[in-house]
């Protein structure tokens, strides 16, 4: 065997079999190094999806969160079960969650260039940002509302009857819950188009 | 003195039918179903209000043919409560308004006058008297199924953001009216008022809101025993302009509302609308006595 004919460098090394290692010991560091990285990947992407690191940043904090506090359904119920930022704004399943992680990661551009630092800035921002918030949720089929409401699930006769009556129709017609609850957590934006609810 | 006593009698019998034989078919109430509709306080909430679905989440079921009533009957009262307090729709909450009135409404018929009775208790009041002469007024409109919408909402057809006493309305001469309204075509709502002063109005809301001219309301009697008002309409089947011809077998949308505690304008408590149907089902009904 002449080894001048083997590959040489760091990549090579990596490639080479152990001939001091057993099987049974790589299996195993492999699986230690595994549960470390993807614990931490998950560590880390669980820290980015709770409401304190949402509204670390105070264009959160001081205007959509604000109003969410006030007094909505969400924050604050006969049951004393919260709805918090990630509930209703980052879907609960895998790949969903991590498309809306990528998708999310634009807005460190906009924290960058300050795109709604001033409320004036977010006032005017506004319908836009909830548009696009509106019909991601209309694309999911309002899949976050979803995780904690069905259709299904639902007694229309413990329904006021507007509710009930709502309700029906939004099964007959397969609308969505987005639907009709926009502005629920947060105020309405002005100029929203007539039809939205 | 039996002719007399006969001639007395014929005379009262003329006079009756002269009336439109009001008093000859009278029905006898204590035989006919009361149905209790609770009349509240709308503020300024308008057909465009109720048509905005960003303002009025009711504005889909509305366009998908649900009437206000399928999904309101019940909470009219607290409706009232958030209007009438200024939580909602009224930028001049009125002090000692009030929220909702329970009104028990009957209806009969004898083949030739429509009977239309109101009951209900007179609720606190004590704001500052806008309707001098009347402490109270009762309306009626009733619809002959040719107004887009009047089957599902109705009075608020005629109700309108740039009426007078609204918020927006600049005009203090524009009262109710429809858009697209004209007696000729029928689209139009018959409007029949009752005040406590004593007088009766027979008029239409088409265009603009017109108070005379109908010749088919031959009475309205109101009258307070204790706290309880009660009001009689005797209005005959056909009359003249603006009023809408009824017929047994045959369903028209009805509204009413009361003008309490010496109000005007929009000030006032309102139905949602209904059906009233001659001899057969309705919301509610008159059958012929």
């Amino acid at each position: 065997m002449n080894d001048s004919a083997k590959p040489a460098g760091w990549w090579a090394r990596m490639r080479r079999p152990s001939t001091r290692l057993s099987v049974l010991f790589l299996v195993g560091l492999g699986v230690i190094a595994g549960i470390v990285l993807w614990g931490g990947f998950n560590t880390a992407v669980e820290a980015t999806n709770k409401e304190a690191f949402c509204i670390g940043c105070h264009e959160m904090r001081d205007n959509v969160y604000k109003e969410y506090s006030e007094n909505t359904i969400h924050y604050t119920n006969r049951t004393g079960v919260r709805a918090t930022c990630p509930d209703c704004h980052v879907p609960k399943e895998w790949v969903p969650k991590m498309m809306r992680k990528v998708q999310a990661s634009r807005e460190l551009y906009g924290k960058l260039v300050g795109t709604v630092d001033t409320r004036e800035k977010f006032e005017a921002k506004r319908l836009q940002l909830a548009e696009r918030e509106w019909a991601r949720m209309k694309a999911n089929d309002s899949l976050e509302c979803r995780n904690c409401h069905t259709l299904a699930s639902m007694d229309p006769e413990k329904q006021k009857p507007r509710a009930k009556k709502s309700h029906e129709l939004a099964k007959k017609n397969n609308d969505t819950c987005i639907d009709c609850h926009k502005g629920i957590a947060h105020h309405k934006p002005k100029g929203m188009k007539e039809d939205d609810e | 003195m039996k002719t007399t006593t006969t001639l007395r009698a014929t005379a009262a019998a003329a006079l009756a039918l002269a009336a439109g034989g009001a008093l000859a078919g009278a029905p006898d109430w204590s035989k006919v179903t009361g149905t209790k509709i609770t009349v509240f306080y709308p503020g300024a909430s308008p057909i465009e209000w109720i048509t905005k679905g960003s303002e009025h989440g009711g504005a889909r079921a509305l366009k998908k043919g649900e009437t206000c009533a399928s999904c309101h009957h019940d909470e009219t009262a607290d409706m009232g409560k958030k209007m009438a307090s200024g939580q909602k729709l009224e930028p001049a909450p009125i002090k000692g308004k009030a929220p909702a009135i329970p009104v028990v409404v009957q209806a009969a018929h004898d083949g030739a006058n429509l009977y239309l009775r109101f009951a209900w208790k007179q609720p606190a009041g004590g704001a500052d008297k806008m309707d001098k002469d009347n402490q109270v007024k009762l309306a009626v409109m009733l619809e002959d199924n040719k107004i887009p919408g009047a089957n599902l909402a109705g009075c608020w057809q005629t109700c309108h953001a740039d009426a007078r006493t609204m918020p927006d309305g600049k005009d203090d001469k524009k009262t109710k009216y429809v858009v697209d309204g004209n007696l000729g075509s029928g689209k139009y709502y018959d409007l029949i008022q009752w005040t406590s002063k004593g007088a009766k109005y027979d008029g239409y809301v088409a265009d603009k809101r017109v108070m005379d001219g109908g010749k088919a309301l031959l009475e309205a009697k109101g009258e307070k025993k204790g706290d309880e008002w009660t009001v009689v309409f005797t209005r005959k089947f056909t009359g003249g302009d603006g009023d809408i011809a009824l017929a047994p077998g045959k369903t028209y949308n009805l509204g009413f509302a009361i003008h309490d505690d010496h109000s005007a304008g929009r000030f006032h408590q309102v139905s949602l609308g209904y059906t009233l149907g001659l001899d057969t089902k309705a919301d509610i009904s008159a059958a012929k006595q």
